[in-house]
């Protein structure tokens, strides 16, 4: 569906960093044209304009699913919204808030006490786990040409073409030595998905995996190469959990 | 009895809140409430590597993600006793500063501006191609620029590692930051006109809060060994948890800090104060601003800042690339680990506990907003007292919490509610 210029659009952030807003606010070239073609009805980092109850077309979401009531406004926006996009690593999976995972319980209590009960929160989770998600932006954070693409194939009634290989093929065509080999490092580019031209192992940073995880990643054979760099059990589980990947 | 709430609180980093309890018309109350979903992240650091900290922890905020890197390497390097080569120690400055750039044209320009016009957001300046509006936000991806080719990334910069940084940027772009630089200093006076006009701010009463910083005289607080606070008070940076007695709000998700020299105000203002070379450069009084003065602060600081990069930035050019950029650890050793930065809206504080084995047993991160929450309640108290029109008095509380530059996520990165018994 090819929608009419200006697109309205509302950015709703939950628990998160406001990483993803602060890469479109970041995107300062292309703001004023940005402007012409999208009408801003939420983006908290940058305006005092109030969401009114009408139908929008597109909704962007930031951040993890962490307590009822966050949970209600998603819910809410997913009714008036025509489309809702999910935004960086904490919407798509919970991010790295969700790390605290199968030990919060012990961990709230731990922090808060007699008042654990009064927050109210659950383990963070992506909104996909809520609601129909119809478009997904990776990263931590997402990369701004990646934003602004996405928000323009909108405005042509289109979505980016779906990725699928790893930030290892990147690796190769920018030939850039590889870090697992080279240095035995952590490197997590064979299984995370391309999309950042291979942003951090192409400045000698071994790949984190901020973007998520490749389909038919080969994880074994992963495995098998940090256990030969050197890594224990342990380092291999923290490394691959951070940006959602289960051991 | 009459209850006000601003909520969300708009124009600020992070989910906040401010209601005003009025009483026979008239101010009774403030409560400035950070309602951000606890993220745990003293929490979650707990168990894993010490190597793996500052990765995690630079995303309790996106704005601050620079600082909170550098503060959590630097308090890990302290705790085994690792110096950094000085090329690495620019490179780190050099970041943090892109960081300070970046954030301090975001606030003044994004998110001040759009009150000083009377707008209800930048877009809308953009969209009339108001010129004040267009060159802030270039100022604004300058930093941003900095901070990708020193950083390696805008937001969450990943060439910061343990013992150092892990490349040198290409000389090409770094010639082209120190051109780019050059304009800057020119221009900058020009763009901060509109920041020091007094009629362009609500009437405001003195500042509440003893200023705290960093010990500012030795280089930019990457060397931050040192607190200091009041006229000349100076404490090392570890004794931070006596002098701030932080404890937790039962309605607040951040921790609130109210030491008996307290309650402390932090921030480009509170800078100004303390340290020689950041008086304001301008002729202004800030005093008639009161709290609003922190944006004259910060564009007074835009201009020191422009300065030291280019010796910075020099400093890189006449270096060779091939001197060392790390230290590599010989051997873990476990230990308390404590350092003290000056982010962008102020004093920040990490400090660890690690084990033998590498292993976070502890960890506490005290951020500028949470020292900063007691004194914008009280503030809002001083400046609002006689006020009694309800859209005047939201509309100020809300342009005076803004004023502070509030960062709501990093304040709520972890609550610790005490046990009253």
């Amino acid at each position: 569906m090819k929608l009419k210029p200006p697109i309205t659009l509302a950015w709703t952030r939950f628990t998160s960093c406001s990483g993803c807003q602060l890469m479109l606010l970041n995107c300062e070239s292309s703001l004023a044209e940005l402007a012409q073609v999208v009408a801003l009805r939420e983006f908290p980092l940058a305006t005092s304009t109030e969401c009114k109850d009408e139908e929008i077309d597109v909704g962007l979401v930031e951040g993890s699913i962490t307590t009822p009531s966050e949970l209600e406004r998603l819910l809410a926006l997913r009714r008036k919204v025509n489309l809702l996009v999910a935004v960086g690593a904490c919407a798509l999976t919970g991010g790295v808030n969700s790390l605290v995972r199968g030990e919060r319980r012990q961990a709230m209590t731990e922090v808060y006490a007699g008042q654990a009960d009064e927050w109210n929160t659950f383990p963070p989770q992506g909104i996909e786990h809520f609601v129909k998600v119809d478009g997904q932006i990776p990263g931590c954070p997402p990369e701004q040409g990646e934003l602004l693409n996405s928000i323009g194939a909108l405005l042509h009634g289109g979505w980016p073409g779906h990725q699928v290989m790893p930030v290892c093929m990147e690796c190769r065509i920018n030939e850039n030595p590889c870090l697992l080999e080279r240095d035995c490092a952590p490197c997590l580019g064979p299984i995370t998905l391309a999309g950042c031209n291979a942003r951090c192992p192409s400045l000698g940073v071994p790949c984190e995996g901020c973007r998520g995880v490749v389909a038919e990643a080969n994880r074994d054979e992963l495995r098998r190469l940090f256990i030969t760099a050197g890594l224990t059990e342990q380092d291999i589980r923290h490394r691959l959990e951070r940006f959602g990947e289960a051991p | 009895m009459t209850r006000l709430v601003v909520d969300p609180l708009t124009r600020v980093e992070g989910h906040g809140r401010v209601e005003l309890l009025l009483k026979e018309g008239g101010l009774h109350e403030v409560k400035v409430r950070l309602l951000e979903s606890p993220r745990l992240f003293e929490s979650l650091v707990v168990g894993r590597r010490y190597d793996e900290v500052p990765d995690l922890v630079c995303r309790i905020c996106a704005i601050c993600s620079a600082a909170h890197k550098l503060t959590a390497l630097q308090a890990l390097e302290n705790l085994m006793a690792i110096r950094v080569p000085p090329l690495a120690a620019t490179l780190r400055e050099l970041l943090l500063l892109g960081g300070h750039l970046q954030s301090h044209a975001l606030h003044l320009f994004c998110l001040i501006l759009p009150d000083l016009c009377d707008t209800p957001d930048l877009l809308v300046l953009l969209q009339r191609k108001d010129p004040l509006a267009e060159a802030g936000i270039k100022l604004k991806a300058f930093g941003n620029r900095l901070q990708e080719v020193v950083g390696g990334r805008v937001v969450h910069p990943v060439n910061p590692v343990f013992g150092g940084v892990s490349y040198f940027p290409c000389r090409q772009d770094i010639e082209t930051l120190l051109k780019e630089l050059l304009h800057w200093q020119t221009c900058w006076p020009d763009l901060c006109t509109q920041f020091l006009q007094l009629g362009n701010y609500p009437e405001a009463r003195p500042v509440i809060g003893n200023a705290l910083a960093t010990g500012l005289q030795e280089s930019f607080a990457l060397n931050g060994e040192s607190l200091f606070y009041g006229k000349e008070q100076l404490i090392s940076s570890s004794g931070y948890k006596e002098l701030l007695g932080e404890r937790a709000r039962e309605d607040s998700h951040a921790k609130d800090s109210n030491g008996q020299s307290g309650p402390f105000l932090t921030g480009a203002l509170a800078r100004a104060r303390l340290a020689a070379d950041r008086k304001l450069r301008f002729d202004t009084p800030a005093e008639a601003f009161g709290i609003h003065g922190n944006n004259l602060a910060q564009a007074s600081e835009i201009g020191w800042t422009l300065q030291r990069l280019g010796q910075l930035l020099e400093i890189l050019l006449e270096a060779d690339p091939a001197e060392p950029l790390r230290k590599t650890l010989k051997q873990v050793n476990g230990g308390v680990g404590t350092a003290a930065t000056e982010a962008p809206r102020g004093l920040l504080i990490h400090h660890y506990v690690v084990d033998e084995w590498g292993k976070v047993v502890a960890a506490d991160i005290v951020t500028p907003t949470a020292i900063n929450q007691r004194v914008m309640a009280a503030q809002i108290m001083a400046d609002l007292a006689d006020e009694k029109d309800h859209e005047r008095l939201c509309k100020g509380a809300e342009r005076i919490v803004r004023a502070y530059d509030p960062c709501i996520s990093c304040a709520v990165h972890l609550v610790r509610v005490e046990h009253s018994s």
